[in-house]
């Protein structure tokens, strides 16, 4: 089965960058991949199959993340390496070097959505006028995640803190003159109690799905 | 005596921190020992937690129910919220193994187990079947002569049972212990309105809290009494907020165990009750007439 020899191949050749595979139905493939293993990806493919053609590449933006789908097709089937890229980064490595046919989709990409694609040889705007507003993509949204406003304070204090409710000062003063300790013996008392709890939290989709980011201890939007 | 280890969860401790210190103070007068969860965390918020990732939500409520645990003790919770997402908890893991073991193999990489071993209960449960009605009444000393309505809060209707009116009845009951006269109203089932405030603030307050507000009002209500903290905010902050809508209501919420304590003889000023936004002050007045 030519699916099953695309994802042997592709597995043997990225190893651990290939995060995980699907064959929805015959002669369709997708292939989730770290980003940084992208252009490795498509050389891989290129290498491999001779009669390798380019159909082109979707991108999403999810409002958090960019997701890059750049499909090809491989002797009768279609391959999809799909790599997802925070929109902080706002980088996509371009390929048209090992593609050409890529050319014109990564110049429409970088108009549509705001993307600097890295490394491509002639980068100049293709629909939009050279005019156009950096700041003023068509496609592209804000940074966003998936919380309403008013669930993005609670959200980030519970992942941060491990609590819904940072205690102000008044409050502890208020606690204190009621001979209760300032702060209940909370997770965040305690580092040894808190390295536990974030550790069991990383290793769900939670944080992931909320958009919180680990360095900097807050969501990646407000 | 009876002993439980005490969940206090995030708003009590944090925004009403005067329902923790009444909640010690009848606690100590009638006999019910608590132990308090060192290094617990949020039960975590449902909300957020339970419809973005199941498995974070369980991973988090197991490690509270762990630590309950460890100490040998079932959990008694002050926040309907908590109880209701420590309950449900406790009750997947105990039941679909599959969930317990997914959790299990997170929790042992930081030497925790769940085990399934507690229950969870929320404080009008152990009041009422633990310490009973017997005792309570003992300990009231000082009536309160106030009309007040009933506001449960929907998480105090789920009940394992399939009961929904249990733990409701028994508020109701532990409430007429303090000598408060209780209204019906007519709308006591109705939500407050508190997790559409996350997606919708006008829905929130004027299709859900005010007309509980109005019928509780024309009832001839002087306080709401209640057992969750977050409907306590809801009630108190919304009530601010439709003020900013030039609709002018100011009833003072009080939360069950804050009613036991005053009808035990603790004094307002020793409860710091006048953490309660709204008209507390004027409830106070009343019951304490000075």
């Amino acid at each position: 089965m030519k699916e099953k020899e695309i994802i042997e191949y592709m597995q043997r050749e990225l190893g651990s960058d290939v995060l995980d595979v699907s064959t929805p139905r015959e002669r369709r493939v997708f292939i989730n991949i770290r980003s940084e293993a992208l252009r490795r990806a498509v050389e891989a493919l290129k290498r491999k199959y001779s009669a390798l053609r380019f159909i082109t590449i979707s991108t999403v933006d999810g409002g958090l993340n960019f997701e890059f789908l750049h499909h090809f097709h491989v002797d009768g089937v279609v391959v999809t390496l799909r790599s997802v890229k925070p929109k902080e980064e706002n980088v996509l490595e371009s390929i048209t070097d090992i593609v050409p046919a890529a050319n014109f989709i990564e110049r429409e990409i970088a108009d549509l959505f705001g993307v600097k694609v890295m490394n491509h040889p002639k980068m100049r705007n293709l629909i939009l006028t050279e005019d156009w507003a950096e700041d003023k993509r068509p496609l592209r949204k804000p940074l966003k995640g998936i919380l309403p406003p008013q669930a993005r304070r609670a959200a980030e204090s519970l992942i941060s803190m491990g609590c819904v409710a940072p205690v102000s000062r008044f409050i502890e003063r208020k606690r204190e003159a009621a001979g209760l300790p300032k702060t209940p013996p909370f997770a965040f008392t305690d580092k040894e109690d808190m390295k536990e709890m974030h550790g069991i939290i990383k290793e769900t989709s939670l944080s992931e799905k909320v958009g919180f980011d680990w360095e900097k201890k807050r969501l990646r939007y407000r | 005596m009876v002993k439980y280890a005490l969940f206090l969860g995030c708003q009590i401790p944090m925004r009403i921190p005067s329902v923790e210190i009444a909640s010690r103070r009848v606690f100590e007068r009638i006999g019910l020992e608590t132990v308090d969860l060192k290094g617990y965390s949020c039960c975590p918020e449902p909300i957020i937690s339970r419809l973005l990732d199941k498995t974070g939500q369980l991973a988090v409520s197991a490690r509270n129910l762990a630590l309950a645990e460890e100490l040998g003790l079932d959990i008694m919770t002050l926040c309907n919220g908590c109880y209701e997402t420590l309950l449900e908890a406790n009750e997947t893991l105990k039941h679909e193994s599959e969930e317990m073991l997914q959790i299990n193999k997170i929790l042992e990489n930081y030497g925790k187990k769940y085990r399934g071993l507690i229950k969870v209960k929320h404080v009008v449960e152990v009041l009422y079947e633990d310490i009973g009605v017997k005792k309570i009444r003992e300990c009231v000393i000082k009536p309160l002569k106030i009309r007040v309505a009933m506001h449960y809060g929907c998480h105090l209707y789920r009940d394992l049972s399939g009961d929904i009116m249990r733990k409701p009845e028994m508020m109701k009951k532990l409430t007429s212990l303090t000598g408060v006269e209780i209204v019906d109203y007519g709308l006591e089932r109705l939500c407050c309105g508190y997790p559409s405030m996350q997606v919708d603030e006008e829905f929130s307050l004027t299709h859900r809290l005010l007309p509980k507000i109005e019928k509780m009002i024309e009832a001839g209500a002087e306080a709401v009494v209640l057992t969750c903290p977050a409907c306590t905010i809801q009630f108190e902050t919304g009530q601010v907020l439709l003020k900013e809508r030039g609709i002018q209501y100011d009833l003072p919420c009080i939360n069950i165990v804050e009613l036991l304590a005053l009808s035990f003889g603790f004094s307002s000023r020793d409860l710091h009750l006048e953490l309660h936004r709204g008209g507390i002050l004027r409830l106070i007045k009343k019951v304490e007439g000075n």
